[in-house]
């Protein structure tokens, strides 16, 4: 695991996510924790997007939009090994 | 994203505030010493980080920094007489030194005289590298002068402006840190398109960014804290076997120094925070090996890269909202991204479209972002880590300040690192 390597995100698929914990759990450094963040960015719009253009309800990519979010802020703070937890919860 | 608290943080520079006492904590460029030109010449306003002040240059040649309105009534000290050593209302005749004290109050019978019991509000200045830079923060943390190049080169090797930006100084900083858009927004369409035309006029040239730059839109990033602020070092496909790299730095609070190859001319910016919704925008060119070319006065004169013509007046730029920067549609048509001529006007449009304040909670960013990203976060550390009462390392050791930018060519096989170890160190 490389932290220092920037996931590429295409997607919100469960393989993306993964891999975006599994970088969380070997992120200490600042420059770590700024990839990760950038990664839980790009997870961020592509959901915002999903969801301002699929009128029907997607209950699941909505709790998912959400978590992202607070997994981001949780990298904002710190706190990157319970970003990785709360990724987790969504595999 | 950020939240609207960490926006609300990075973003409000007054007095009081969290990121206001941040910026408080360094010498912040305050106005060009050629504002004031001889001793005793005219004042001039100089507003900074929501302060209303007035700069003057006293009979010995010192420079006065003071609260725009004098203690007595509040009348503007701009209309002042600066004469004998001081600066004198012209209301009622009170007069000041350039420390803040009330030296003179003529208008008082001698015997209820007690100018000696009032002092207006001053700020020391310095004169560096043909700026004057004031120091707004508690007395008896005053830090260190940044030891950063292009105050230390000779004056024919620099050229340094200053404009009015009508925008938040964050979104103006992202601006000079974020190499992707460049691509974009200051692009010819030839260069955009990668036209056979433009393939063939760079085919041999001896300017990396004119050839490597406009080829590979989708830049990847690493970033990396230093004493200083981030090292920002950005990688473009070059030819098959290398890769055209480029370090942008970025020094705390907020300079930029913009990637360029040895030998050219390097440049670079600062941005002071006039108030939360505008800032100024400094601008500087400089070459530490000789004085500045002929092409790059002619860069400057044509206003074709960082510098802009602005009303003497109020330094607000000719190209502006009001007019539309001048865009020209049949340029933008046919020639340019953008139909507005210049750099530095390009950027002063879409960083003030963005609004006065950006709202951070409602963007979408994606890893390209990444500089940015790691910007906020370093000055959200440091602004609450001042909060916590840990003055900015950076502001107290100006030696972190002795570095540059670079670009350069490389193999792909060869770590970007150790190469620019000896590319990216000051030499003046």
């Amino acid at each position: 695991m490389n932290p220092a390597h920037i996931v590429t995100v295409r997607d919100f698929s469960p393989a993306t996510l993964a891999a975006i914990a599994a970088q969380l759990e070997a992120s200490t450094e600042f420059e770590h924790l700024v990839y990760r963040e950038s990664e839980l960015d790009a997870v961020w719009s592509i959901t915002g997007f999903f969801l301002a253009e699929n009128s029907v309800a997607q209950d699941a990519v909505a709790r998912l939009h959400e978590t992202v979010h607070r997994a981001h802020d949780l990298v904002g703070e710190g706190r990157p090994r319970e970003a990785a937890a709360l990724l987790r919860t969504l595999l | 994203m950020l939240s609207r608290e960490e926006n609300e943080l990075l973003t409000r520079t007054g007095l009081g505030t969290p990121a206001g006492a941040y910026f408080r904590r360094y010498w912040l460029p305050a106005l060009q010493a050629s504002e004031l030109p001889t001793p005793d010449c005219p004042p001039v306003r100089v507003r900074i980080l929501g302060e209303d002040l007035i700069a003057f240059r006293d009979t010995e040649g010192r420079v006065g920094l003071v609260d725009e309105f004098c203690p007595h009534r509040r009348a503007s000290l701009f209309w002042g007489r600066n004469e004998e050593c001081g600066l004198r209302c012209v209301y009622h005749g009170w007069k000041f030194d350039v420390t803040g004290a009330c030296v003179e109050m003529p208008n008082e019978p001698p015997e209820y005289r007690f100018n000696n019991k009032i002092r207006t509000v001053a700020y020391p200045t310095r004169e560096y590298g043909g700026i004057v830079w004031a120091y707004l923060g508690p007395p008896e943390s005053v830090p260190e002068l940044p030891k950063i190049e292009w105050a230390r080169v000779p004056e024919n090797h620099r050229y340094i402006s200053k404009r009015r930006q009508e925008s938040n100084y964050l979104q103006a900083v992202e601006g000079g840190i974020d190499s992707s858009h460049t691509n974009f927004l200051h692009a010819s369409l030839e260069a955009f398109r990668v036209t056979d035309a433009y393939l063939e006029a760079v085919k041999n040239s001896n300017n990396l960014r004119a050839k490597y730059h406009i080829l590979d839109k989708s830049p990847r990033f690493t970033v990396k804290k230093m004493d200083y602020g981030l090292a920002i070092s950005v990688r473009r496909n070059a030819e098959e076997d290398t890769y055209y790299w480029r370090l942008t730095q970025f020094l705390l609070p907020a300079y930029t120094m913009i990637p360029q190859q040895k030998g050219l001319a390097i440049n670079g910016h600062c941005w002071v925070p006039r108030d939360d919704e505008t800032c100024w925008v400094w601008n500087m060119t400089w070459n530490p090996d000789s004085p500045l070319s002929e092409d790059d006065w002619k860069s400057i004169r044509e206003e074709t890269f960082i510098h802009a013509r602005v009303d003497p007046a109020t330094l607000r730029p000719l190209r502006n909202k009001d007019n539309n920067y001048l865009i020209d549609r049949d340029q933008q048509r046919t020639k340019n991204m953008t139909g507005i001529h210049g750099f530095a006007a390009q950027d002063q449009a879409l960083q003030e479209s963005m609004g006065p304040v950006v709202d951070r909670t409602r963007e979408r960013l994606g890893t390209s972002d990444t500089a940015i990203i790691a910007m906020r976060r370093l000055m959200l550390q440091e602004i609450r880590a001042l909060q916590e009462g840990e003055e900015p390392f950076a502001a107290r050791h100006g030696d972190v300040y002795w570095v540059r930018s670079a670009a350069v060519l490389l193999k792909r096989d060869v770590p970007f690192d150790e190469s620019s170890r000896d590319l990216v160190g000051a030499e003046v």
